[in-house]
């Protein structure tokens, strides 16, 4: 049905395409075809496949001017996708990006519908964005833009001459895609083991209703060279960090409301950023629920900078805080692994661009000194043509303890291989 | 009476005499100012589309195609750009922006619409590859006149045009790729029509010659140019729908229009 409706919204568009030729902008038609493979490698502790990802999916994106809109700057934008996915063994068919974008005022913009977001100053790593995530592709070597879900939103500008806010009304909550032991294991804190495709877990989303709709907001301003943000998030954390009702395994995604503050700018030759975000865990404000999460800070900084042309560097230390830490311990039950009041983490982005910048060689590592696990993440990827590229990568997980964010995912080693014609 | 006129006359001959005079002897300095001015600075802002065909050592073709607008803050001073790519397919809607700062580092963005990331990126060595072509950063949006000496070499006639020779070197030897650069600069428009760079080791290394000229509303501007490295590979940058003081506003070149491209611009 989702499939057929897709397939209808294709034709449609196409059909406006061709009828209303310029007012498509002809070069921004286009999308790609990939194949992808991911291979499983290591000691797999839970069952699965041999291989997490074997897949084809194609993008079709397209822009749209509707002269009726010429007035506010109207656009429609979209960005559909088929995925037929070996793993689970379906198609599916759905829209990444379906918005209407226009100016009402000059000093406004509006942008309605489904759409990607993303703000802070962290590279794969987020204190104030609070957008929906997927590490299951983030981990199993699908493109970085998968990392990033589609939320339904109405996003709003408004432009001063002291500052700009950026509002973002989420009215039905989207979770991040979870590692639900499918594709990758992980550690399920109710059995005190690695748990692959046995999860029993299920999660309990929040209803959609008014009083559960999530706001985002940002407000940023310039200081010469620099970006001064303040955020303010009011919604739900986007895990499951709540347990419903522990023996039937049901976790629920508890209320959460972060106040946070970022500074971007030129730094000795490169870029230098600070960001800090308070969580504010709403349904245990105390901390003595231990069922749910505590409130904590985030501290992050990061560092970026060129050493030549063809080869930069990035570092990030970031910097959790668990707050109420004394009750959090009080609240554990008996023989479960407590967390550190302290999570640290040190980020490392190598990049480097060979043959006239045809060949990109990456390498981006979490390691956590204090939970003493590591993820690597090695990639090459080389233009063949304009059109054709190709990426060979892999995701590799190592750790000391079972519970930490990395060490859960040691044993989910995997290569993958990935080639995109785009279009 | 007669005492003035004659002061006059002496006034009108001895400025007679220094006027052309000093018309004909610029220095190397004015000269280099005067095709900074003409090459980077024509109009108050400009728009044009931008197509790049970048052939690599083995005879493959690839292809760049971007839409550059540029607003002049200051005339040979601060300039902003901002730079859409429309190709290849896969960087399509991709924006970077540049805030030229001659008195400190410049500023500069990226945008990555499939993940709506706005990036600041750093910058150091203007002297890499422009989007894997043979055109330097600095070729694109200027070198800064102070940061080479100049030297007027003599005076040539480049394809039936009057041009100085200017030698210039680097004052900063480290920041550079090249021990020293030759333009030929024409003697009427004040265009560069030939450069060439030379490595450290004083080998030629890098030859642009500009291969066409148009008059646009005016203004002499070049629409076709070549960078050929001597070791193999070349870069044809061709400069398409080339406007002049079209009224862009300098809001255009900020965090909103990389989210939001302006599209009477960028089609």
């Amino acid at each position: 049905m989702k499939g057929r409706r897709f397939l209808l919204a294709c034709v449609l568009l196409l059909a406006q395409a061709l009828c209303l030729s310029d007012r498509v902008l002809g070069a921004d038609v286009g999308g790609f075809v990939e194949a992808a493979y991911g291979l499983k490698l290591g000691d797999e502790r839970a069952e699965k496949n041999a291989y997490n990802l074997s897949e084809l999916r194609v993008q079709l994106k397209g822009l749209y001017l509707p002269e009726a809109l010429d007035a506010v700057s109207g656009e429609v934008a979209w960005k559909g996708e088929a995925l037929i996915d070996g793993y689970e063994g379906d198609t599916s068919f759905y829209f990444r990006e379906l918005n209407l974008s226009f100016t009402p005022f000059e000093f406004m913009d509006l942008k309605v519908g489904r759409q990607i977001l993303t703000w802070g100053t962290g590279d794969l790593l987020f204190v104030n964005d609070l957008f929906p995530k997927d590490y299951v592709s983030f981990f199993t070597g699908r493109d970085d833009e998968y990392l990033k879900l589609p939320s339904d939103a109405l996003r709003l500008w408004v432009f001063t001459e002291y500052a700009d806010l950026d509002l973002v009304v989420i009215p039905s909550f989207t979770p991040n895609e979870s590692v639900r032991g499918k594709r990758l294991s992980f550690y399920d804190g109710l059995k005190g083991r690695i748990t692959g495709r046995e999860d029993g877990r299920t999660f309990v989303e929040p209803k959609n209703t008014a009083e559960n709709m999530e706001f985002a907001l940002r407000v940023r301003r310039t200081l010469r060279s620099s970006e001064l943000e303040l955020y303010f998030f009011r919604g739900f954390y986007k895990e499951p960090r709540g347990i419903l009702d522990s023996d039937r395994e049901e976790y629920f995604y508890p209320r959460l409301n972060v106040y946070g503050a970022s500074l971007r700018g030129p730094l000795l030759g490169g870029i230098g950023s600070i960001e800090v975000g308070f969580y504010d865990s709403r349904e245990d404000t105390k901390g003595r629920n231990g069922n749910i999460e505590n409130s904590s800070v985030k501290y992050l900084a990061g560092y970026t900078r060129e050493l030549t042309g063809d080869f930069s560097v990035g570092v990030q230390y970031l910097v959790e805080e668990m707050l109420l830490y004394d009750r959090y311990r009080d609240s554990l039950s008996a023989g479960t692994p407590a967390r550190d009041e302290f999570r640290h983490l040190v980020t490392l982005r190598l990049t480097r661009l060979f043959l006239s910048q045809t060949l990109k060689m990456e390498l981006f590592t979490f390691y956590s000194p204090s939970d003493r696990d590591v993820y690597m993440r090695p990639s090459i990827s080389y233009d063949v043509t304009d059109a054709l590229g190709v990426t060979a990568g892999a995701n590799i997980f190592s750790g000391s303890h079972d519970h930490t964010e990395f060490g859960q995912l040691e044993g989910n080693d995997n290569l993958y291989l990935r080639a995109r014609y785009s279009f | 009476m007669k005492k003035r006129s004659v002061l006059y006359g002496l006034v009108l001959i001895v400025c007679g005499v220094l006027v052309p005079l000093q018309a004909l002897a610029l220095s190397a300095d004015e000269i280099v100012n005067k095709a900074n001015l003409a090459y980077y600075y024509a109009g108050s802002d400009g728009a044009a589309k931008v197509r790049m065909t970048i052939t690599d050592t083995r005879g493959r073709k690839r292809l760049r195609e971007l839409t550059m607008l540029r607003y002049d803050v200051e005339d040979g001073g601060r300039q902003k750009f901002y730079v859409y790519f429309h190709r290849p397919a896969d960087v399509e809607g991709m924006v970077y922006m540049v805030w030229k700062n001659p008195e400190r580092d410049d500023d500069r963005w990226l945008y990555i619409p499939a993940i709506d990331l706005v990036k600041r990126v750093s910058q150091r060595d203007k002297r890499s590859s422009f989007a894997g072509s043979n055109f330097t950063y600095e070729d694109v949006s200027g070198r800064l006149p102070a940061d080479d000496t100049h030297e007027l070499i003599g005076e040539e006639t480049l394809d039936g045009r009057e041009t100085y020779v200017l030698k210039n070197i680097p004052r900063d030897k480290d920041l550079v790729e090249f021990s020293f650069y030759k333009t030929w600069i024409d003697k009427e428009n004040f265009l560069p029509l030939k450069g060439e760079y030379y490595d450290k080791a004083g080998r030629l290394a890098r030859i642009i010659t500009v291969e066409k000229i148009e008059n646009v509303q005016g203004i002499p501007t070049v629409v076709k140019a070549r960078a050929k490295a001597v070791e193999g590979g070349e870069t044809v940058i061709e400069f398409m729908d080339v406007r002049y003081n079209v009224g862009l506003k300098e809001r255009i070149f900020s965090e909103r229009y990389l989210r939001r491209p302006p599209r009477r611009w960028i089609r």
